[in-house]
């Protein structure tokens, strides 16, 4: 078995590199000639030209075959999820008493989160509803006829509701709002025509002693049917999607207290082994004082 | 074995360690992806690694088997006492003694000898025993008399001897170390995986930089760029391929050593498929190895006797009365005996006691005559003279089997000369005729030209003795020759060959076609060796020699311009006095070349300079002087039965049944396995885009991960492992030893448009269509292609449980996890559906798949089978174990694909076509790979 191997100087491997860019004798450039670049860059141009237009049209007919206003498939959905507010990272709500900059973006956030609940936008955009039933609203013909929504009130969270509150929510004062909302998904009956709420409560034994007793608005943490069906952004655009606030009275200080809410209602099972928030959410709570 | 490969895996398997180490010390909670992978690339390369040990020491073993391990003895005389000692103790200047059947355990000078024969074929190539004596004859100690070599065996007699020299120091020691000086160096195999693997790292690197700029520049943390890169790098290593070319290259290693090639080292398969120079040995190797009669001369008359292996069919005119005469003294004149115990054997397979041309002639009149032992027992012999080097003849006398005939018979065969000077008269048509001019004349020029066949030719002659004066009583004795040996009767002459194998010619012509330049070189005379080349047809039927020129044209050798004849038969000695220059020179100027009375040492500078002109060379030897020049050669074959241990230690390669005929089937599976590793790498390479692409568009769109570390390790070490495998038994698509032999630096196994075709055209169609799937399910569950991009970074983080889709609903992280890991699924399925069609197109490169048969090839549809049957089980068996990221996929998504696996289908049909439309044209140019 036997190469001979000629080692090259490095001068020799400069020549050849140069030789391969731009070949003088033969007018190659990287080995090819002039109209042999044309060629090539031609042909790729029309090839990938033509494959651009098969995705493209492979797309468009993926696309035909879903529809605007329902996602063809929501087997993933069946459990919705629950979310806090304000969004913190890692879901650790900590409010240090005395540095308002450390309560400050939560408020801000919440201000935000909440201007859409204001009394005034929703008595204007959207209507008052029976409480205690679904407020189904079939197309009756009408292909994918616009939907109307449910006023949520932002009064209905009463010391959480943040207006004309000199303790942003009860931040400033150790007494903060956490508020609880159900993930939304299209055509959910949620609660199975049966009336259901939110509870919070520590996770473990010594959490719930140092969480301490809360309130929740709307009274006993309670969802309403009317909010429920969700039609979907592009049909429902005005839909207020229902919130619990919680408002924690004596957390004790400078502890982390690991809070679980959950929802019960008939059909969502809040168990899931895998998915730690289907129908419930954690969250630490830590309020500091010095 | 496929070094540079292992390399990469393993460099591979680092970097992955490397980038879960960064990653850890960011987050200790990141995935244990990075970790798996590098582990499974390492146990790719121990497993290859164990598996190319066991195939290799399976060959191995079956070596092992050749050499008997039985510690040789010495018989030595020491203290004045004669001992037995293992030859290893033995020490310069102890007197050891040997008879026949002994190995000689040194090289020893001999102090006396009585008879004594040795065999040093396996030294000199010279097949005669050569008798020793205690007379110095000759300066070079390779042709004196007086010693006797280290290995070689003594035939028959006795001798004494002192040791001269011991292990490495022994003449045969000094060639075993030149052997072991000669470097085993790359194969050629090698040098392809090692190109291949330079391009793979090339495009791997090349990309993983420019996205790691591309990374930086998005504002990326230059942290997350690294593991980026070292991503690409990964993902660009193709896990399984050192996997399938081991086993393919076992594969067919296996199916060789059915037709009886034995491959020692597995890259040695390929060698042998791009071996452009053959320097074959005859005896054994393109000749039967056995004496066999090919011609008879009587009544004035040529016959020719079949020569083929069976012997069956001997068509010459048997009803002549000389005929008669002739076969009796064939018969009875001949010592040779079968060896008792081999009645069912066919006469040919039978072992014989004698020597090699009365071996032939005993089998040549066994399957005219039938038992030729009964027919000598009915003529029993009273008186014999063997055949010795002074008389040149064989004498023996026999009463007849006629029972009305009291007369004695005397036969006798030696050289024709002699036997003609003996004769008086001469039988033509079973009647004596005196012996005049004319028959006499008629005698020399059958004689010339049995002899110029290169035939070792035979007298035949007989006499009645006249029973007044060899009454039935009368005793001879051959001290005295008490009878006459002169005025016989000549009857005829026959000549012998060590005649070509009968599928030597179709092999040679085989080469030929396939541009395979076969030069025989041989210690035989150069007549002999002219006679065989042409048989076979090295020497084809039209080309002349220098010599050829110079007889037809009656002028002197000297004036032939060398360049006109296309044929040359070079001896030794002519060999020895030119200059590399010179050899150069022949070797290029002629294609058929004969080296006769060369010596095995000689091999080594033919072999050299065959290699000087670039040639691939395979080399035949048996002796243990072979091993340098198998060594030296680019595939060394041994000869299985002829072949000395030491030959097949060097060798590449052993030819089990020493048939020339067996190394060109060799040769054809060579260059199909070359072929069909290129298909098999074109075939691996094309998903690495498809596996690729994903993580690019990860980086720079956006997009949720669509398809995981651990799923691309389920198609590179699970679906596609065995499709890979099965492109090894695929057919050759054109008759592959009708093409030149592969141009070392010009043919590669992995060339550019191989790698832009798998790259730059199905791997992209084939990503195109797995994003197709990819997008599909993310969109049929609420993630429009639109919200999609840019996506990324909030879909990965875990404290976002609410992340919105296009319909306005909200994902949990866990709900999330799920869809990435069945868009996971999806990707994986339409790779494994686009790969099948990509298996299909791979069958042929130049061929329209209908034309090469869909179903030739049935393991390719095992592969394609277990394709399928593995892909159902991750989805559907294992889709509950979310560690392997395998969901449920609806059974609609398995064929989104479909339309992309037809396009790639057609694609390459359509690339097909126009190079066979166009050869040679700019499509064939740079499509074909």
């Amino acid at each position: 078995m036997v190469i001979r191997k000629e080692k090259k100087s490095c001068g020799q491997v400069v020549e050849e590199w140069k030789e391969f860019v731009w070949n003088p004798r033969t007018h190659q450039f990287m080995g090819r000639t002039g109209t042999s670049w044309a060629f090539i860059l031609l042909f790729y141009l029309v090839f990938y030209g033509f494959l651009t237009a098969m995705f493209t049209l492979t797309m468009w007919v993926m696309l035909q075959t879903v529809s605007d206003h329902t996602p063809k498939y929501q087997d993933r959905l069946a459990t919705p999820g629950l979310m806090i507010r304000p969004k913190t990272e890692n879901l650790d709500v900590i409010v240090n008493i005395s540095d308002t900059e450390s309560w400050d973006q939560h408020v801000q956030k919440l201000n935000k989160f909440l201007e859409p609940y204001n009394d005034s936008i929703q008595a204007q955009k959207n209507d008052v509803c029976r409480p205690g039933r679904y407020y189904e609203q079939p197309d009756n013909g009408v292909l994918n006829y616009p939907k109307r929504a449910c006023q949520f009130n932002r009064t209905q969270l009463g010391d959480c509701s943040g207006i004309g509150d000199p303790t942003h929510y009860g931040y400033s004062t150790g007494q903060p709002c956490v508020f609880i909302k159900m993930n939304r998904v299209i055509n959910f009956y949620a609660g199975a025509n049966q009336s259901m709420n939110v509870t919070c409560a520590g996770k473990r034994d010594e959490d719930a002693e140092n969480l301490g007793s809360f309130v929740m608005f709307p009274a006993n943490g309670n969802i309403d049917l009317m909010y429920f069906p969700y039609y979907g952004k592009k049909f429902h655009v005005n839909y207020t999607q229902p919130l619990v606030a919680v408002k924690f009275l004596n957390v004790t200080p400078n502890v982390e207290v690991n809070v679980e809410c959950r929802i019960n209602a008939a059909n969502i099972a809040t168990d899931d082994e895998r998915d730690k928030f289907a129908g419930r959410v954690a969250f630490k709570l830590r309020i500091n004082k010095t | 074995m496929v070094g540079g490969f292992s390399i990469l895996l393993w460099v591979g398997a680092i970097l992955c360690w490397i980038a879960y180490g960064i990653e850890y010390s960011n987050d200790p909670s990141s995935s244990l992806d990075n970790v798996y992978l590098g582990a499974v690339l390492a146990l790719v390369v121990v497993l290859t690694g164990i598996f190319a040990y066991y195939q290799e020491a399976k060959s191995t073993n079956i070596m092992a088997s050749f050499s008997k391990m039985i510690p040789q003895q010495a018989l030595v005389i020491r203290d004045a006492e004669k001992k037995t000692i293992p030859s290893e103790q033995l020490v310069v200047g102890d007197i050891v003694e040997i008879k026949g059947g002994d190995q000689i355990p040194a090289d020893i000078r001999l102090l006396s000898s009585q008879g004594c024969k040795v065999d040093n074929s396996s030294l000199t190539g010279e097949s005669e025993p050569q008798s020793r004596s205690c007379d110095f004859t000759h300066d070079n100690p390779l042709e004196t008399k007086n010693i006797g070599f280290y290995s070689t065996t003594c035939l028959e007699g006795t001798a004494t001897g002192m040791v001269i020299n011991t292990g490495d120091r022994t003449v045969i020691g000094q060639i075993a170390s030149l052997a072991s000086g000669v470097g085993n160096e790359k194969t050629p195999i090698a040098i392809e995986i090692e190109h291949f693997v330079h391009i793979v790292a090339g495009v791997a690197v090349s990309l993983g930089i420019i996205f790691f700029i591309i990374a930086v520049s998005m504002k990326y943390p230059v942290l997350y760029s690294i593991i980026f890169l070292i991503g690409i790098i990964v993902a660009n290593v193709p896990e399984g391929l050192l996997a399938t070319v081991t086993v393919t290259l076992s594969l067919t290693a296996k199916r060789m050593a059915k037709k009886n090639c034995l491959v020692k080292n597995l890259e040695a398969v390929e060698t042998l498929g791009s071996t452009s120079i053959i320097c074959s040995d005859k005896t054994g190797t393109l000749t039967q190895n056995r004496m066999t009669v090919a011609h008879l001369w009587f009544d004035n008359q040529i016959f020719m006797a079949d020569t083929s292996e069976d012997h069956s069919n001997q068509i010459f005119d048997q009803s002549s009365g000389t005929w008669a005469s002739l076969s009796k003294i064939l018969t009875l004149c001949n010592r040779a005996e079968f060896k008792p115990g081999q009645e069912s054997l066919p006469i040919m397979k039978k072992t014989v006691v004698g020597d090699a041309s009365e071996t032939a002639l005993l089998k040549f009149s066994e399957v005219i005559l039938g038992n030729v032992m009964e027919i000598r027992k009915r003529n029993r012999k009273v008186a014999e003279i063997p055949f010795n080097s002074t008389n040149k003849f064989q004498l023996s006398i026999h009463e007849t089997d006629d029972p009305n005939d009291r007369r004695f018979l005397m036969v006798m065969k030696g050289a024709p000369e002699r036997i003609l000077e003996k004769c008086s008269t001469i039988m033509i048509n079973g009647q004596e005729q005196p012996l005049d001019e004319s028959t006499a004349k008629a005698f020399h020029t059958a004689y010339m030209e049995l002899g110029g066949l290169g035939e070792r030719v035979l007298g035949f002659c007989h006499l009645y003795l006249p029973a007044d004066e060899f009454p039935e009583t009368y005793s001879f004795d051959i001290d005295t020759m008490n009878f006459p040996t002169s005025s016989l009767c000549f009857v005829g002459l026959l000549s012998m060959i060590d005649p070509p194998r009968s599928t030597v010619p179709d092999a040679v012509t085989k080469c030929r076609s396939a541009g395979i330049k076969v030069i025989m070189v041989t210690g035989d005379h150069p007549i002999t060796a002219k006679a065989i080349a042409r048989s076979v047809g090295i020497i084809s039927a039209n080309s002349e020699t220098v010599e050829d020129i110079a007889k037809r044209l009656n002028i002197a050798v000297e004036q032939v311009n060398k360049w006109d004849a296309k044929a040359a038969v070079v001896t030794g000695m002519e060999l020895k006095d030119m200059s590399p220059e010179q050899l150069d020179e022949l070797l290029a100027n002629h294609s058929e070349i004969v080296f006769a009375r060369t010596s095995p040492q000689q091999k080594l500078i033919i072999v050299e300079g065959c290699q000087r002109l670039g040639a691939v060379v395979a080399v035949t030897g048996d002796g243990v002087n072979d091993s340098p020049a198998l060594k030296k050669a680019d595939i060394g074959i041994a000869m299985g039965i002829a072949g000395s241990d030491a030959a097949k230690n060097a060798a590449d390669m052993v030819l089990l049944d020493d048939n020339f005929a067996s190394i060109v089937t060799g040769v054809e599976e060579g260059r199909l396995i070359f072929d069909n590793l290129k298909k098999t790498i074109a075939y691996t390479l094309t998903k690495n885009i498809a596996e690729l692409c994903p993580f690019l568009i990860y980086i720079i769109v956006g997009l949720p991960l669509p398809i995981g570390t651990i799923t691309i390790l389920f198609i590179d070490l699970g679906t596609d492992i065995i499709p890979s495998v099965a492109l090894a038994y695929e057919k050759a698509e054109s008759d592959i030893m009708n093409r030149k032999p592969r141009h070392k630096k010009k043919d590669r196994l992995v060339n550019k448009p191989l790698a832009l075709y798998s790259y730059l055209h199905i791997g992209l169609m084939q990503s195109l269509g797995a994003f197709v799937v990819y997008f599909t399910v993310y969109t049929q569950a609420g993630f429009r292609p639109s919200t999609l991009i840019g996506l990324r970074l909030e879909w990965e983080k875990d404290d976002v449980n609410d992340l919105e889709d296009s319909y306005g609903q909200e994902w949990t992280r866990y709900q999330r996890q799920y869809l990435e890991w069945t868009g996971y699924t999806a990707f994986f399925v339409a790779i494994m559906v686009q790969q099948i069609a990509d298996l299909i197109i791979r069958k042929t490169r130049r061929n329209s798949i209908f034309q090469q048969g869909l179903f030739r090839n049935k393991v390719i549809w095992v592969g394609i089978a277990s394709q399928i049957i593995i892909a159902l089980i991750l989805s559907y068996g294992l889709g509950s174990i979310t560690a392997l990221n395998f969901t449920m996929l609806r059974a609609q998504y398995w064929f989104v694909a479909v339309p992309y696996a037809i396009l790639i289908w057609v694609y390459d049909e359509m690339r097909k076509l126009f190079i066979r439309l166009y050869p040679g044209g700019w499509w064939d140019k740079n499509m074909y790979y």
